[in-house]
């Protein structure tokens, strides 16, 4: 199948006028065959009548003159032939040019007047014959056919000169249509061009919805469009934003439940108790957190985000350093300058956000943040001089949930909430040793 | 400490004030974003605890506010949405650390503690000025290797001067740090407290780190670290 607009439009209008001008062809070439054959009768209708007028019968003989008024007749090469038969089909003149012809043309005196045709010879040559039929002084014996005879080689000639014309310019006709045709379509797709730009441009995160300036056979493609991209990101912010309160209404009385498991541990005899009611309320915050997070921070459909690295890690390190402040963490950045990277804002923050606490809840003193462009993809690391993750228990803490000290309670969905945005945008999370001594969290993003 | 609570949940509210009052901090606990700037505005406080999801003003506003009045008391936002965007917007408002609910109050109060001892200027758990090392964290002090008793009024006295050493300290900031109330408030009671404070530091073997700046406050003339 043929995939492009359009080459289906070329090879559709190509093909139209290709059968156009085939149709054309045999009628423009009849026409032109007919006007030549009815010129040519013409012409060797004046020639006869040159003959007739040249002749003189003295009431016995027909009487030629040596130097006939029309040049043709006189020369010895000439292609038109001169013949006069009497009424019972014998010779009675020829031109000089006859000399050298070998024609067997007999006419058949029957008084019936002029005859045109054309007639083939037995050495293949045709020619055609004009052939008219004189009765001079009323006599019986003085009743002749003119006869003038021409090759039909140069007719043919003429009519084949002017088939190679035709099929010339029906041939550049078409090429020149075509041209047309392509730049016509090619000024047309504009329309469309602009439109796969406007489209890349939303894709990219530059633009916010397609513009007004399209066609009018677009413009109701466009504006449903913009409706679909204008409800997909209000209907992305809506959810969000109730997902944001869905958290607090659930979260908060969560912490109240907290509280009271808490005031309940202090009586010794119900310390059992506080301690089902606080790991079930653990259980239930996690699974709040972990479920509304990976609901928002899904990918979404069309648009292709790309976030400069280096703000976003600079807030980011901005707020760790204050949280973990005592531990004063030395940052590396191995970022460039102006890298990208190939996600949404939101889903970008939270993946860093935990990968960047755990290194520095688990480093010493140092923690390294790079990008590189391996060829295969961008990769991104985040490594600490912790004690690292023995190998043996590395599949297990990417599982959901998992974690492995649990010095921080209702936080052990990080790694988890990780995962789900790399899988979400098609990346892949690799958790291997870092130079640094401990473990570094490696995030490899798809080739664009 | 005086610490000022911001928590529109009633519940939870009254959960960190019994709590933290049993800690021996001095609480104001409010439920909403004007009635903190207005007691913010009227006491010193040595720290706030805001909700980031309060109605009306939210707590990255209050935040905001306090900042731009002058308030520089170290702030624990308290967050229930966990995600990055609300820490890292709070911090960038002002705020010092969070604590994402529900959360457990050993952890509320380890922060708290460290907030309160950066924000004094101190990096460790534990102030040591010559032979006194205070431990912040189990409200304990030690003179010379051997513990020493203090009744919890003395050691919120000796903690927040320690906090504040080589500061003059007033007697009505000292009583904000132990009464919520005004008319509770008598400075003959902080008189008398200081006095037990000094005998009992003076007694193990004569430490007299309390000078009496007259007409303005306390000193605590030792250098802490």
């Amino acid at each position: 199948m043929i995939r492009s607009l359009r080459v289906r439009l070329i090879l559709a209008g190509g093909t139209l006028s290709l059968l156009f001008m085939l149709g054309l062809l045999p009628a423009l070439q009849s026409a032109f065959s007919l006007a030549l054959r009815e010129s040519i009768e013409q012409r060797l209708a004046s020639d006869v009548t040159t003959l007739i007028s040249a002749a003189q019968f003295d009431g016995q003989q027909l009487h030629m003159p040596t130097l006939l008024p029309d040049e043709e007749f006189n020369l010895p090469d000439s292609r038109l032939l001169g013949f006069i038969y009497d009424r019972n089909s014998h010779l009675v003149w020829q031109s000089r040019a006859t000399q050298q012809s070998d024609i067997h043309y007999t006419p058949k005196y029957d008084g019936t007047g002029t005859v045109f045709t054309h007639i083939h010879e037995v050495d293949g040559v045709e020619y055609f014959v004009y052939d008219v039929e004189v009765k001079l002084l009323a006599g019986r014996d003085a009743a002749f056919s003119f006869v003038a005879v021409q090759p039909v080689q140069d007719y043919k000639r003429i009519v084949h000169g002017l088939r190679e014309r035709l099929l010339l310019g029906f041939g550049a006709a078409l090429v020149v249509l075509l041209l047309l045709l392509w730049g016509g379509l090619t000024w047309g797709f504009r329309a469309l061009r602009r439109l796969s730009i406007e489209l890349d441009e939303i894709e990219s995160g530059a633009r916010d919805s397609l513009s007004e300036q399209h066609p009018r056979e677009l413009l109701r493609l466009t504006g449903s469009l913009n409706r679909l991209l204008g409800s997909e990101r209000e209907h992305r912010k809506r959810y969000r934003d109730s997902l944001g309160d869905l958290a607090h209404s659930l979260k908060t009385p969560l912490a109240v439940l907290q509280g009271v498991s808490e005031d309940i541990a202090r009586r010794p005899q119900d310390v059992e108790q506080a301690r089902v009611l606080q790991s079930q309320i653990e259980r239930m915050s996690q699974q709040i957190g972990y479920q509304l997070q990976r609901a928002s921070l899904r990918k979404s459909g069309l648009v292709r985000h790309r976030v400069p690295l280096r703000p976003l890690v600079g807030s980011l390190t901005s707020t760790l350093d204050k949280v973990y402040h005592d531990k004063r963490v030395r940052v590396v950045l191995d970022i460039p300058a102006d890298a990208e990277v190939p996600m949404e804002r939101n889903a970008l923050l939270e993946m860093l956000g935990n990968l960047l606490e755990n290194a520095y809840r688990l480093c010493l003193s140092e923690v390294r943040i790079s990008l590189r462009d391996s060829g295969q993809g961008l990769e991104l690391s985040i490594e600490d001089d912790g004690p690292g993750v023995p190998v043996d228990q590395r599949a297990r803490i990417l599982q959901r949930g998992e974690r492995l000290d649990r010095q921080n309670p209702g936080q052990g969905i990080g790694l988890a909430v990780v995962k789900d945005i790399v899988d979400s945008y098609d990346a892949h999370l690799k958790l291997d040793d870092s130079s640094l001594g401990g473990a570094a969290f490696r995030v490899r993003f798809r080739p664009l | 400490m005086k610490l000022l609570v911001v928590e529109d949940e009633a519940l939870l509210r009254h959960h960190l004030y019994t709590r933290l009052t049993d800690c021996g901090h001095v609480i104001e606990a409010v439920g909403n974003a004007e009635e903190a700037l207005y007691q913010a505005g009227q006491f010193n406080h040595d720290l706030a605890i805001i909700d980031l999801g309060l109605p009306g003003m939210g707590g990255l506003e209050l935040i905001r506010q306090l900042r731009a009045q002058g308030k520089s008391f170290p702030v624990l936002i308290l967050t229930a949405r966990g995600n990055w965007q609300d820490k890292v917007e709070g911090l960038a408002a002002g705020a010092d650390d969070y604590v994402v609910k529900p959360f457990q109050f050993e952890e509320l109060e380890a922060r708290l503690n460290a907030l309160l001892r950066r924000s004094s200027g101190f990096t460790q758990s534990t102030i040591i000025a010559g032979p006194l090392t205070l431990d912040i964290n189990r409200k304990q002090a030690q003179l010379d290797d051997s513990a020493l008793p203090l009744t919890a009024y003395e050691y919120r006295i000796l903690e927040y001067l320690m906090l504040h050493h080589q500061q003059v300290v007033s007697k009505e900031r000292l009583m904000e740090q132990l009464y919520p109330d005004d008319d509770e408030r008598d400075p003959n009671v902080i008189e008398v407290l200081v006095g037990r404070l000094r005998r009992k530091l003076e007694a193990a073997n004569g430490f007299k780190p309390i000078d009496t700046v007259r007409g303005l406050g306390y000193l605590f003339t030792e250098r802490c670290r």
